[in-house]
């Protein structure tokens, strides 16, 4: 990994089509900085990306990367990581991505304990489908679908992966350009499955949760004298329904990713030019 | 045909009646007869009728056929499903202390042996299988002591004592037969060879051919009845380096073995019926990305949850069909447990130098069939492996556009493109299910668009002509009557080749293992006076698919009740079949 790999290596040479001032702008220079900043390089960096306007984030980053069909961006994740312990996994995508249709892929990804990063771009609503309500929709939002509002609570994707034995959960906010890049940074450096909850707006779609909305309401856990580590400190914060945080909210730092756990070590890329050397004993197992 | 020998043990699911059929199967094939085996199995843990037969010949048998010489019956229920096969020379050996009653019909040898109680003498009742197995040795006369090995392989984990104890019972069995019935073998001297056998059912051999292609990545989520290819390689794969996710449905499934083989790992799925529906929309995305990868699906009675637990070839359409859009693929469909092994070989190298996916289709009934080989069958150095147009740091190169920028979906004349693995230095690229020019980059561009589809397509073309998409041909090759089939009929059709020439008719039979592309079989079916096409699914999926071809009319043979073909079953059916007028439709 080279030492003077910096953010912009990561910067593909497409222009984003995500409209002007689009929250997705920040978290994707936040996540290429922490990439940057932890010493990887696009070579050996692998990017999973959704469907969704976040799901274009694969296209507008370089690196090796496959923007795959809707909602199942962590499986794919998780094969990566297996047969390449090596390298480095991001995955990203939505809040209707990642907590509707790909909600059971979320669960058991986070209880995996995967060594990748996850950044969820959460603008509680459906941006490329234009504007229906999605999982962390407000029950009274009113969209082209719910013109009433969802008239259910949204999904509360922090509690949602603590539950599920989480050994990081973090939220963070785009326009917070330094914090938010930090924050990824300690999911990236976390030994195990890393989930970011990204407040990212949609400016288009969404005039409720908007930036000023989370400039103005957002509490920094930095200011709190929080401590990630202690858990029953990290369900109060993830279940208070009054306040909206950021920053790392749990970490457990004897957390074991999966594939160590399962003693997955090797590049599984590298196979013999033919069958293995001992493969007559695969036969003679059926004498 | 005393040699033949047809064997069954049945009861409720539950009573342990496959192990006990695999523990006969292994001390035949210890004597170095040939065997073939069948499972009759209810889709429920407890309770259900379930059977295990097992022919056996020192000649190869590949089919099952409709003759039942030997029945070990737990229930009154195995007696009653197998009175049809049961004939006059027939011996049912069953336990007369049981709480039934047992109706056997007056011709037949009814053989009481207190099971239970022998088996208690001998350390348990649960080994009333062993010694029913040791009473079955005695009537056909066959050396117990190859049982003994069979147990010993079967229980020698256990610690000698349990061995001990199973052999322990079988010669109960043996003896308390001898004492008390006058059976003389019943005609029976189970001549045995020197010959040393492999014993192995299709799933293993599809496992088997995973490993041997170095397959190191396998996720899966339980479905009867692909379930057993994740149970293989499970404990195996580790051994190289490799690692079996069991995944929370299909949906995941198909996509982490997709980040794996995206990762450069050889990496494979299987699965089965709802399954293959819930990885259908994860296909085009294989397709487009160009990702090599291999999904098995081992057919089963659909549609919907159907008879999950048995035989059907009804997936086809499913497997050239399934998806949105349009989705070159190739689909290797085995034809034998020995061909699930090298074909999943095929579907790897395949897989990797056309980086498309690859539909491994296999059935049922092969997949749960266990059958002897010659351990050569499956010559390991024989294997070859082929990555395709795998670039390293230096190939690269020459696949970086003026800026520098790798091509991975470049648009060339055989239609693969080079194909960089993360890690490989200046090969980042990214790759997307949407369209996307050679950079991967989305478009919608008409004249890229247009160059992408016709590129993928083009690795058919290029793979039709330099692969060899061949059949394997048996009987009369000048007979005026043609069978063709697909999947595991083959096994049925080479034997049911022997009752028809008994009878004086001659056929040609041409078992194909290729669905797409497949061989051109015009001249051969022009060439014949009436083709019949042989397939276990109601309406003829892959006879359509020759009517297609060659634009001829074909007379069809299906079977859709769930069983599979028999061999003799299959000969009468011909038979008629030929008889028959214009084909139906
Ligand atoms: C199987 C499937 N169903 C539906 C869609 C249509 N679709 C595309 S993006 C999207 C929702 C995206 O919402 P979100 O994940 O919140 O991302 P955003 O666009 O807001 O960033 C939907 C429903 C699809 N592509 N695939
Ligand atoms: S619609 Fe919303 S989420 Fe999508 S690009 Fe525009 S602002 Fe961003």
């Amino acid at each position: 990994m080279s030492s003077d790999v910096r953010f912009t290596d990561f910067k593909s040479d497409k222009q984003p089509t995500w409209c002007p001032g689009c929250g997705d702008f920040g978290t994707m220079n936040g996540m290429m900085k922490a990439l940057a900043e932890t010493g990887n390089d696009p070579d050996n960096t692998f990017v999973v990306a959704g469907i969704g306007c976040s799901g274009k984030i694969g296209t507008y980053m370089h690196s090796y990367a496959l923007h795959g069909v809707h909602g199942r961006a962590l499986p794919v994740g998780t094969g990566v990581k297996m047969a390449r312990p090596d390298i480095e996994v991001m995955v990203a995508g939505g809040d209707g991505d990642g907590y509707s249709i790909g909600a059971g892929h979320f669960v058991h990804a986070v209880r995996r304990n995967v060594d990748m990063t996850y950044c969820v771009m959460d603008n509680r609503i459906y941006g490329l489908t234009k504007g229906q309500a999605s999982p962390t929709s407000r029950s009274d939002f009113e969209t082209s679908t719910t013109p009433e509002g969802p008239k259910q609570p949204p999904v509360n994707p922090l509690a949602l992966a603590l539950a599920s034995g989480a050994s990081f959960i973090a939220q963070s906010f785009s326009s917070d350009a330094l914090r938010h890049q930090e924050i990824v940074q300690k999911a990236v450096e976390h030994d195990g499955f890393g989930f970011v909850n990204v407040f990212s707006p949609c400016v288009t779609f969404n005039d409720v949760d908007t930036y000023d909305y989370f400039r103005d309401n957002l509490v920094d856990l930095k200011e709190e004298d929080h401590d990630p580590t202690n858990y029953e400190a990290a369900k109060q914060v993830i279940l208070d329904s009054n306040k909206e945080y950021q920053g790392v909210m749990y970490q457990d730092e004897d957390s074991v990713p999966y594939h160590e756990q399962h003693g997955v070590t090797e590049d599984m890329s590298e196979i013999p030019d033919g069958a293995p050397d001992d493969a007559m004993d695969l036969v003679r197992e059926f004498y | 045909m005393a040699e033949d020998l047809n064997w069954a043990v049945g009861g409720e699911a539950g009573d342990g009646i496959d192990s006990t059929g695999k523990i006969f199967a292994q001390a035949l094939s210890r004597a170095g007869r040939h065997v073939f085996t069948s499972k009759d199995f209810a889709s429920r843990i407890r309770g259900g009728y379930t059977a295990y037969k097992i022919r056996t010949s020192v000649d190869r048998v590949q089919s099952v056929v409709d003759r039942l010489d030997i029945l070990v019956a737990l229930t009154q229920r195995t007696i009653d499903e197998n009175l049809d096969e049961l004939h006059e020379d027939s011996a049912i050996i069953y336990d007369g202390e049981r709480s039934w009653e047992a109706e056997i019909p007056e011709e037949m040898n009814a053989v009481d042996v207190p099971l239970k109680s022998l088996a208690e003498d001998a350390g348990g009742a649960i080994m009333r299988n062993i010694v029913a197995l040791g009473a079955a040795c005695e009537i056909t006369g066959f050396d117990v002591e190859y049982l003994d090995e069979a147990l010993e392989k079967r229980f020698g984990g256990k610690g000698s004592k349990i061995v001990e104890n199973n052999k322990e019972a079988a010669r109960a069995g043996q003896e308390y037969v001898q004492e008390h019935y006058d059976l003389d073998h019943l005609g029976y001297d189970l001549e045995t060879t020197d010959n040393d056998y492999v014993l192995l059912n299709g799933n293993e051999a599809v496992g088997m051919g995973a490993l041997a292609a170095g397959c190191r990545f396998y996720a899966g989520y339980p479905i009867t009845p692909a379930t057993s290819i994740m149970e293989y390689l499970t404990g195996r794969i580790e051994e190289y380096g490799g690692h079996v996710v069991q995944a929370e449905d299909e949906l995941s499934a198909i996509n982490m073995a997709l980040g794996g083989a995206r990762a450069g790992a050889r990496s494979m799925t299987a699965t089965s019926g709802a399954g293959i529906d819930l990885m259908t929309e994860t296909f085009g995305l294989v397709a487009t990305s160009e990702t090599p990868l291999v999904i098995a699906d081992v057919q089963r009675s659909g549609p919907s949850t159907g008879m999950p637990t048995k035989q059907e070839q009804g997936d086809l359409n499913m497997a050239l069909y399934g998806g949105h859009g349009e989705v070159p693929r190739f689909v290797v469909a085995p034809t034998s447990i020995d061909e699930c092994f090298w074909k999943t070989i095929e579907a790897f190298n395949l897989a990797e130098k056309y980086q498309t996916p690859v539909f491994l289709v296999s059935d049922l009934a092969m997949s749960v069939t266990e059958q002897t080989f010659a351990p050569e069958t499956f010559d390991m150095d024989a294997v070859e492996i082929d990555r395709g147009k795998l670039v390293d740091d230096d190939s690269v190169d020459e696949w970086l556009d003026e800026q520098g920028r790798f091509r991975a979906h470049a648009v060339t004349d055989d239609g693969v493109s080079p194909r960089a693995i993360p890690g490989t230095i200046d090969g980042a690229h990214m790759s997307t299910g949407l369209e996307h020019d050679e950079l991967g980059r989305r478009t919608e561009d008409q004249d890229e668009r247009v160059q992408q589809v016709d590129k993928r397509n083009r690795k058919v073309e290029t793979a039709k002509e330099t692969e060899s998409w061949d059949y394997r041909e048996f009987g009369d090759e000048d007979a005026d009557n043609l069978i063709i089939s697909w999947g595991s009929n083959e096994g049925a059709l080479a034997e049911a080749l022997e009752y028809l020439e008994d009878d004086g008719i001659d056929v040609r039979v041409i078992s194909v293992p290729y669905i797409f592309p497949r061989p051109d079989l015009s001249d051969e079916i022009d060439a014949a006076d009436e083709t019949i096409v042989v397939e276990c699914n109601a309406t003829g999926q892959f006879a359509d698919l020759l009517e297609h071809d060659t634009l001829t009319r074909l007379k069809r043979i299906n079977k859709y009740t769930g069983v599979r073909f028999k061999a003799d079953e299959l000969a009468e059916q011909i038979t008629e079949k030929l008889s028959e007028e214009v084909p139906a439709q």
